[in-house]
């Protein structure tokens, strides 16, 4: 089934201005009458604002009662259309919906709504509070879900893990001329590698050592380039075997500029054997190797920021991602993948363990963008011309203790490990942003 | 790659060491990728790998590795997507790699890799002995060890063919001894090159298991955890096994076949010399023996009946052979250039000592070790075994061994 | 004779619905659609329109040509279902087919009650249920001259517009004391009649028909009262009754309709019901009731759709609420719930000369029912306030001044 683009509403943003309506209802009848407007924003009971708009639902409501079939769900745009020269008026699509998004409209004695302007509405352009929102992530599922899906069916994560919707899709956008590499860890443990025979993937996949996965796909990808043939050499691989054991192999890849595509999925720790510390599990979290007792009270040191050591490989291209923030990983993701056609591509995603970080299920999401949106996890990337940018803003970012709080690993946490975690991010985020300062220059250069 | 025209033509004849006479054995034998990191008494090696492709004397795809361990393991990832591979390593090197090295084998790639040997650590040393190829001697890896020079070249050569024969598809090392072959400059005969290429024929060396998205598949998926996991496991080893039992018939057959075609024969499991009518012999390996057969003469020229039997390939262990040569004898002296701590005793000499048991007879046998770190073995040294195993012959058997350069000045 | 796995009898909104259900469940199994219309899928709904002449007959199918290719349905219209054995798991349809069903789902809808009139069988008349139906009204509209409708209900009001706008002199009898009863309350009722009887319209409510007879041009009735009107149309519009003749014997248990539980399942094994046939769950009235309107048929044909996949998603019937929305000479009237409930608050706003009206019925601070004429709100906003008992005590006085936008407003951050 298509995904289709939507408008999201942010009330936090939305002051009421009604610039919106007056959009609206300039686009669709050339006035400015609110009551006009497909979109309608309300005053809400207590505070701030509501809002009554078509969802443009994937099952909606309003086509189900339409007896005179007059309402259908555009397949291709995603839009429910109103066809007036089958209307009957009899209003019952207004009873179909519980979102006043197709309403009686008193002028005209018809009903109304919003048709998203053809892909491009005008009251998204209107809001100059970012209250409304165009999210065209859609394009990217549809596109995604056009793909084939390489992996077998039925991988068996943990509750609430991102990682095989993660691998499935870079491996989609990947495409079969693949070799995949997934060293020890989550990901062949939920099946990817296959067993006893079997393989858990329609491309050819390997179960490498933990400590040698940049080095073997070397051979892979050179072999077949010796030979006149586009192989994409694909690691996928975590975080302690990219960062720890498997670091010397993956540096002395970067180092000779082997062309291959290594994604980290980095969950801080060796989740798939019980959550055991690694080079890139956090100052003062909790793992079963970095216990809390009287003693002590978590890890003692900083994580390793491997993505700013690939920087320093000059690797072809290094980027961080979060799953909270699909539009920007794909976007980097696309990216990655044709730098690993000349050179070594470096993708390090965040994804929240579910399991290890001791935070419930359904929370995944909303701690990975959490912990964006405190600057715990930043988002840039970085090629050697460019230099490193920023993808998303750093100028508005919340208090740590908001991501802290939603992860149960850091639940021991004292005022001081608090504090201790907010001057080392401004630390580190200070050095990220002199780093940006100089890829900007260098880009200004090369643009003179 | 063995589809392309030779780059240069070669030389019929060269005066190098051992480890070039290797290279030029990697020449002749056209490996698609070669992936080095230099180690000492290797490193000689590596340089002349890496000026022949400079010069286009060799045409492959060659990796400056960081170290061995990802040495092992680009030419893996080679291997699985169809690469005639080859490296050589010594003594911590072939420590360092010996994870991916322990895996090669399992996924019966059929790798070659020249093993420069080195005595390990410690004490901290850099010479020669058999102490790092003995230390994995039983990981599945076939080890032939070379005598001279000349066979170096031979050998290296031979080795692609054994190891991708498809009966085997099992890595090998070819050893040979650190300083005294490595080091030991002679003339050496090169094959034609275009008699190489008929005698290897095109690389095969991932039909039976690949990494290619032609033919997508798991390659090595979890096996084991009990019941048809543990089954499959099972068959897998005992296809191994069986793997290395047939290499001993590959290897003789391979041998035959250079030697009718390039007109040098070497003795392909063991060597017998002077032993029709020998009351004892003593049994060598690798370049000593060049020494010990002058005692060996020597010993005949004063009237004693004795003989000498040269192990060439050890794993796998050619036992019928060993049944055979020792049958002829009545006492057996074994020299060692390596140790197993375990027996204290050399290696060779409880491979004999097993060999003994299937002889309708016992006979008296004594364990030699020498040429550690290094140490020189001379026909002296030599004398002295020949004589001790005469003695046993005559029923005074050493309960120990016999540390032959423990007191060489 | 016929298996299937899935046999859909109706081929309106229920059963429908249910094969939408059914197909997200369960891709494959069969599914065998009999309809006794030979129309493709329409909704009885539209048929007034289709009278009207605002509905293009050709344009009222609910579901594409490649529809049942699409689904993979067989489809088989024309014959209705004869009778059924539920222990052999049997349908036979008059046309002789006997299929063989590992789940049922009864769709029959409903079909015009014909009141008992003396010489009724001797005067040609009109009912409005079928396709066929409406596209015979249409054209005897156009030579009618004096029309008499029978039943002041939806069809009957609807006919009765057309009839207007055709100029054609017209009664309306209904047996109760106002039009659309059941829907609106006397004082809305009033105000729609009297848009009628502004345009011409006699409307005769509380009045019912003893006999009719023939005459040269048409018919004459004679009313309870003595009364005689002569007319050459007449329209039997006198409400519906569930179609469940083919029960007989069957032992489906019955009242006004096919008694089903919350997931619609009747009393037979491998027997579901959904729809105008159905008498299910009231929400706000107690017991089962036949509440015969399209988006209760549309809900009740997803439940048990998915109850019959065995989808696990499947959930509980809330109860139907009775809802309206109607239309006429350009204005509207909607209800939701109903107008009176014991231990309610009513609150009614009316301004007559402009003919609006809106009256506002709460139970214990939450909404019962809401009415309007010309006082536009989203009823399923409201109905979605009822289902949930969403407490309105909050914004009650918000509620009663603008209930649309405070409606809206509360549900947006409900949704949220």
């Amino acid at each position: 089934m298509a995904a289709y683009e939507t408008i999201a509403f942010d009330a936090a943003r939305c002051t009421g201005c009604g610039d919106c309506m007056s959009a609206c209802a300039q686009e669709k009848t050339g006035g400015f009458d609110h009551a006009a407007s497909r979109i309608q924003i309300l005053p809400a009971a207590n505070d701030g604002f509501e809002l009554a708009l078509c969802r443009q639902c994937g099952d909606p409501g309003c086509v189900s009662v339409c007896p005179a079939a007059a309402l259908e769900k555009d397949a291709a745009s995603g839009v429910v259309r109103w066809d007036e020269t089958k209307c009957i008026d009899c209003l019952l699509c207004t009873v179909g919906c519980v979102y006043a998004g197709i309403a009686y409209d008193e002028r005209t004695g018809r009903v109304a709504k919003c048709d998203l302007c053809g892909g491009d509405p005008a009251c998204v352009k209107a809001c100059g509070e970012g209250a409304l929102r165009h999210v065209k992530s859609a394009q990217i599922y549809n596109r995604y879900g056009e793909l084939e899906d390489l992996f077998v069916p039925g991988l068996a994560g943990c509750q609430g893990c991102n990682t095989e919707l993660l691998i499935r899709h870079v491996l989609r956008a990947v495409g079969p001329e693949t070799v995949v590499a997934a060293p020890p860890g989550c990901i062949p443990g939920m099946g990817t590698v296959g067993y006893n025979g079997k393989t858990g993937t329609k491309v050819p996949v390997f179960h490498p050592l933990l400590t040698n996965t940049a080095s073997m796909l070397a051979g892979v990808r050179r072999t077949y380039k010796r030979k006149g043939r586009d192989v994409t050499a694909l690691a996928l691989a975590g975080d302690g075997g990219t960062a720890d054991v498997g670091f010397q192999s993956l540096s002395g890849a970067a180092e000779r500029g082997e062309e291959i595509l290594y994604v980290c999925v980095d969950n801080e720790g060796y989740m798939n054997t019980g959550m055991q510390r690694s080079g890139c599990t956090p100052y003062g979290a909790w793992t079963s190797t970095t216990p809390v007792g009287e003693r002590s009270h978590g890890k003692t040191q900083e994580a390793k920021n491997l993505p700013l050591l690939m920087v320093m490989h000059r690797c072809a291209y290094v980027a961080t991602a979060s799953t909270a923030f699909m539009e920007d990983l794909y976007d980097k993701l696309a990216r990655a993948i044709e730098a690993s056609k000349r050179g070594f591509a470096y993708l390090h995603i965040y994804s929240p363990c579910t399991s290890g970080w001791r935070f419930p299920s359904q929370a995944n999401i909303e701690v990975a963008r959490k912990a964006v949106e405190t600057g715990f996890v930043v988002l840039w990337d970085y090629t050697p011309d460019a230099g490193l940018r920023f993808t998303r803003p750093i100028d508005d970012l919340r208090a740590v203790d908001e991501y802290l709080e939603a992860v149960g690993k850091y639940r021991h946490l004292d005022a001081a490990q608090v504090a201790h975690i907010q001057a080392q991010l401004e630390k580190d985020l200070g050095l990220l942003k002199e780093l940006a300062v100089r890829g900007a220059q260098a880009e200004a250069r090369a643009l003179a | 790659m063995s589809a392309l025209p030779q780059a240069k033509t070669l030389p019929g004849h060269v005066v190098c060491d051992g480890n070039e006479a290797a290279a030029w054995g990697v020449v002749l034998s056209r490996p698609d990728m070669v992936a080095v990191y230099p180690i000492t008494p290797q490193t000689s090696l590596v340089e002349a790998l890496a000026q022949f492709a400079a010069d286009g004397t060799l045409d492959t795809e060659m990796v400056e590795a960081e170290g061995e361990h990802s040495v092992l393991s680009v030419l893996q990832g080679a291997c699985l997507a169809g690469a005639r591979t080859y490296t050589a390593t010594s003594g911590p090197g072939l420590a360092f790699m010996f994870e991916p090295y322990l895996r090669a084998p399992g996924l019966r790639l059929p790798m070659v890799m020249s093993l420069v040997t080195r005595d390990t650590l410690s004490p901290q040393c850099v010479w020669g002995g058999h102490q790092d190829a003995m230390s994995v001697r039983d990981v599945g890896w076939i080890q032939v060890y070379c005598e001279s020079v000349q066979e170096i070249l031979d050998t290296v050569i031979m080795a692609f063919r054994i190891a991708e024969h498809r009966d085997v598809m099992l890595p090998i090392n070819v050893c040979h001894d650190g300083n005294y072959l490595s080091f030991g400059v002679c003339r050496v005969d090169l094959p034609d090159a275009a008699g190489v290429d008929a005698f290897l024929g095109k690389a095969d060396t991932n039909w039976h298991v690949a990494l290619d998205p032609d033919r997508p598949m798991g390659v090595d998926p979890l096996t084991g955890g009990g019941g048809p996991g543990a089954a499959l496991f099972a068959r897998y080893r005992k296809g191994h096994c069986r793997g290395m039992q047939n290499a001993l018939q590959v290897i003789v057959d391979t041998h035959r076949d250079f030697g009718d075609r390039f007109g040098r024969r070497h003795a392909p499991l063991l060597e017998e010399y002077r032993l029709d009518d020998a009351e004892y012999a003593i049994v060598t390996i690798g370049s000593m023996t060049g020494a010990a057969k002058d005692a060996v003469d020597e010993a005949r020229c004063a009237g004693q009946r004795a003989g000498l039997i040269k192990v060439k390939t050890y794993r796998p262990f050619p036992l019928q052979a060993m049944v055979q040569a020792l049958a002829r004898v009545k006492a057996v002296g074994v020299v060692d250039r390596s140790v197993s701590f375990g027996w204290n005793a050399g290696p060779v000499f409880q491979d004999v000592l097993g060999t003994l048991a299937m002889l309708p007879q016992r006979i008296p046998a004594v364990s030699f070790i020498g040429g550690l770190a290094g140490a020189d073995l001379t026909p002296g040294h030599f004398a002295r075994a020949l004589e001790t195993t005469a003695q046993a012959l005559a029923g005074a058997v050493p309960i120990a061994p016999v540390w032959l350069n423990e007191n060489d000045r | 004779m016929l298996e299937t796995r899935y046999l859909l009898v109706g081929s309106s909104h229920a059963a429908l619905e249910a094969l939408a259900a059914i197909r997200m469940h369960d891709a494959e199994g069969s599914v065998l659609l009999a309809t006794r219309d030979t129309a493709p899928p329409y909704s009885p709904t539209v048929l007034p329109y289709v009278v009207s002449g605002k509905s293009d007959p050709n344009r009222v199918r609910l579901r594409s040509d490649d529809f049942c290719e699409a689904q993979k349905v067989t489809l088989r219209s024309g014959s209705a279902l004869a009778s059924l054995d539920t222990a052999a798991q049997m349908a036979r349809f008059a046309d002789g087919t006997e299929v063989r069903y590992e789940r049922l789902l009864l769709a029959t809808g409903a079909t015009p009650a014909i009141p008992k009139i003396a010489g009724l069988t001797r005067v040609q008349y009109h009912v409005l249920r079928t396709l066929d139906d409406a596209v015979r009204l249409r054209e005897a509209l156009g030579r009618a001259r004096r029309a008499v409708v029978l039943g002041g209900g939806l069809v009957g009001m609807h006919a009765a517009e057309n009839l207007v706008h055709a100029r054609t002199e017209t009664t309306i009898i209904e047996m109760q004391p106002q039009v659309l009863p059941g829907y609106f309350d006397a004082q809305a009722a009033s105000l729609i009649s009297g848009a009628f009887a502004e345009r011409g319209t006699r409307v005769l409510c509380g009045q019912s028909v003893v006999s009719v007879a023939p005459r040269e041009s048409g018919f004459a009735l004679k009313l309870l009262g003595g009364e005689r009107v002569e007319g050459d149309l007449l329209l039997i519009a006198a409400g519906v009754r569930p179609t469940i003749g083919y029960l007989s014997g069957a032992g489906v248990a019955t009242g006004d309709g096919v008694l089903v539980d919350r997931r619609m399942r009747t009393s037979a094994s491998n027997v579901w019901a959904a729809g105008d046939v159905a008498q299910a769950e009231s929400f706000l009235q107690g017991g089962r009731r036949v509440n015969g309107i399209l988006p209760n048929a549309v809900e009740q044909g997803r439940i048990a759709g998915m109850d019959m996949a065995g989808d696990p998603g499947a959930r509980d019937y809330r109860g139907g609420v009775p809802i309206n929305t109607y239309h006429f000479f350009g204005r509207q009237a909607l209800s939701v719930g109903v107008d009176s409930l014991e231990g309610c608050e009513t609150h009614v706003q009316v301004d007559e000369a402009a003919g609006r009206y809106r009256k506002i019925v709460l139970k214990d601070g939450r909404l019962a029912g809401i009415f309007s004429i010309d006082l536009p709100f989203d009823a399923g906003v409201m109905v979605e306030l009822v289902l949930r008992g969403t407490d309105l005590a909050p914004v009650k006085q918000a509620f009663l001044e603008n209930p649309r936008d405070t409606a809206r407003a509360l549900m947006s951050r409900l949704w949220r």
